[in-house]
């Protein structure tokens, strides 16, 4: 949507989410330089002190970069349409309900799940910074942490939604919730209509990060 | 050395896009989850760094958010006395 941001396809952010000012792509080449010296010399320091090896670093890493992600919430979200048992431990304490599926950890801790139904649309932010569901959704996309979606949300839910393209009728009402450090966010999407025949599985295909961050809808297959 | 060291997750995006946010975001982890720091002091310490980098001007922040996660990884590794002898 920015022309600004034509030349960098398939990282950053998505085609339409709120356009971002400062994205890490903007960095030239010597500021990324001297960063990954400055982090490096940090790095050095903190091994030096025995406070952890890079083995240890590289294993965090690539729980973040591999383990971690929406596939997780997807599952619970598939669980829960399909499971109404679990779905109502999820609704009353998200935390030990996903733990049942063995996600947990940082930024896990009370987890509220949000269930969206035809009279209530939920939507997550966090206004201050960048507090989000890491074991259910990994980390969060660029757009999520810009003021732009951080400030606008508050004061104009369904322009936001309206900009991912996300058709919320007049007489759904549409709460936000702002995560903090206290708590975190997970929107239960509704299940979409003509997915009777689906398998949990199946289900999981469907639900994608966006729905349950709740600016968008799961659509049907 | 961007973009190719990290595979698109299945939403498309990259989690990190220069291996020093890969760094600097293991660290904070790893020294939370020992207990070195309270989770909780590193993200009042993001809080504050975003904050000053957005300013007056929230929409043209003065720098970009893994440059403010080093801000509060420092601020909170001077707090405490992890870097000192």
């Amino acid at each position: 949507m920015s022309d600004d941001h034509h030349h960098d396809h398939g990282h950053g952010h998505a085609h339409d989410a709120p356009p971002s000012p400062h994205h890490s792509s903007d960095r030239s080449a010597e500021q990324n330089r001297v960063l990954e010296e400055k982090v490096a010399r940090i790095e050095a320091l903190l091994i030096e002190k025995g406070l952890f090896d890079k083995g240890a670093l590289d294993r965090v890493i690539d729980i973040y970069e591999n383990d971690l992600g929406p596939m997780n919430g997807a599952r619970v979200v598939a669980k829960a349409w399909t499971d109404p048992g679990f779905k109502e431990r999820l609704l009353q304490d998200g935390s030990a309900a996903i733990a049942e599926l063995g996600f947990g950890g940082l930024q896990g801790e009370h987890l509220v799940v949000c269930e969206n139904t035809p009279e209530v649309h939920n939507l997550v932010v966090c206004t201050l910074c960048s507090c989000y569901p890491w074991p259910v959704l990994g980390l969060p996309p660029a757009w999520y942490k810009d003021a732009a979606y951080r400030s606008r949300v508050v004061v104009d839910p369904r322009g936001v939604l309206a900009d991912f393209d996300t058709d919320i009728a007049d007489d759904v009402e549409v709460r936000v919730w702002d995560s903090s450090s206290e708590m975190r966010y997970l929107v239960l999407p509704e299940r979409p209509a003509g997915t009777e025949h689906l398998t949990e599985d199946e289900l999981a295909q469907l639900v994608h990060r966006d729905a349950m961050i709740g600016v968008r809808k799961v659509e049907p297959a | 050395m961007q973009g190719h060291q990290a595979l698109p997750r299945k939403s498309g995006e990259l989690v990190f896009q220069a291996n020093w946010e890969r760094r600097a975001f293991a660290m904070a982890v790893s020294l939370a989850e020992q207990g070195r720091f309270d989770w909780a002091d590193f993200q009042q310490a993001l809080i504050a760094a975003v904050d000053e980098a957005e300013g007056e001007d929230p929409l043209n922040p003065s720098r970009g958010y893994f440059e403010s996660w080093l801000v509060a990884l420092e601020a909170v590794l001077a707090q405490s006395d992890l870097l000192e002898g």
